[in-house]
């Protein structure tokens, strides 16, 4: 197991995949930050004062760590963050179907409505996690720019 | 970072918003809860005591926007169907009348769905205001405040649950 979880390989397709991933994310909240405001608002889940300012900044700390996954820079760092926002989404996800609350979550788009499956988005965030918490318990240090 | 950055990009940004956003987090009967997604222009929304209100006056049509499964599990009393998702492509006018009646399209129509998460009830509005419908507004609360507030739902027998 521990020769898996370290794999030079296996860890190279965790930090692409995921690296993508965050970074396909920050597109459309970057462009449209009042609509990801929006889909924040609809989870009912944070205090009104707080919502634009995380909408502000959390597209930018996806791209930031997407990137810093993919080039191998802030490695720790954004392996910490990613996996702490991954976290973040299943929870907030679990409590949107706890509340019964039906919404769009908001996750590679803004959300237009409120409808959408939160299990379906919940089924693949344990999946981004996986992979994020790979990385995590990883020591492979391969095909990375910044070398400690 | 992050923070620097996405404060930066904020500010230049054409599409940038306020740092310190103005949003109602819950109702509480303090005033008509009133979505982000709403614009100018938009049928006017109302509190649970206004609804309450009109419920109680009776001269109102409560319009539920859901489908006819949540519908049949628990609705305002009294209220007529009209899933938003399931309208008809063609002749929705005729459709409207057809559930709504022809003769009175000033009558107050009060549009809801099941609470704050769901806009159906914003959508249904906007068509109905599109059509000529003169005296239509939002109960953006939902089944969900009028039940928190104990005025009590209908279920039907069509109600699985």
């Amino acid at each position: 197991m521990r020769k898996l979880i370290d794999s030079d390989v296996l860890t190279m397709i965790s930090r692409l995949l995921i690296g993508a991933i965050f970074v396909y994310a920050s597109f459309y909240k970057i462009i449209s930050p009042g609509d990801f405001a929006k889909s924040i608002w609809y989870y009912h889940l944070f205090p009104g004062v707080t919502i634009n300012l995380m909408a502000i900044v959390i597209p930018w700390l996806e791209l930031l760590c997407g990137l810093a996954l993919i080039f191998g820079v802030w490695y720790r760092g954004a392996v910490i963050w990613v996996n702490v926002l991954l976290v973040a989404f299943v929870i907030a996800l679990a409590s949107t179907i706890a509340r019964n609350l039906s919404i769009d979550c908001g996750c590679f788009k803004a959300a237009e409505s409120a409808t959408g499956s939160a299990w379906n988005a919940m089924t693949w965030d344990f999946v981004y996690l996986l992979f994020s918490l790979q990385m995590l318990f990883s020591r492979s240090r391969r095909w990375q720019l910044q070398k400690r | 970072m992050a923070l620097g950055v996405g404060l930066l990009a904020n500010t230049v940004s054409p599409d940038g918003i306020p740092v310190i956003g103005k949003y109602r987090s819950l109702s509480g009967g303090n005033g008509p809860v009133v979505p982000p997604t709403a614009e100018p222009g938009d049928p006017p929304f109302i509190d649970i005591a206004r609804a309450q209100l009109e419920f109680d006056l009776g001269d109102v049509l409560f319009i539920d926007a859901r489908d006819e499964s949540e519908f049949a599990c628990g609705t305002i009393p009294g209220s007529v169907n009209i899933p938003f998702e399931y309208l008809p492509d063609d002749d929705l006018e005729g459709y409207f009348e057809s559930v709504l009646g022809k003769d009175r399209k000033d009558r107050l129509l009060i549009t809801y769905c099941s609470g704050e998460e769901c806009d159906l009830s914003l959508h249904l509005a906007r068509n109905l205001q599109d059509l000529g419908y003169t005296n239509v507004v939002i109960f953006f609360g939902g089944s969900r405040e009028w039940e928190k507030y104990d005025l009590g739902l209908e279920r039907g027998p069509e109600c699985e649950n």
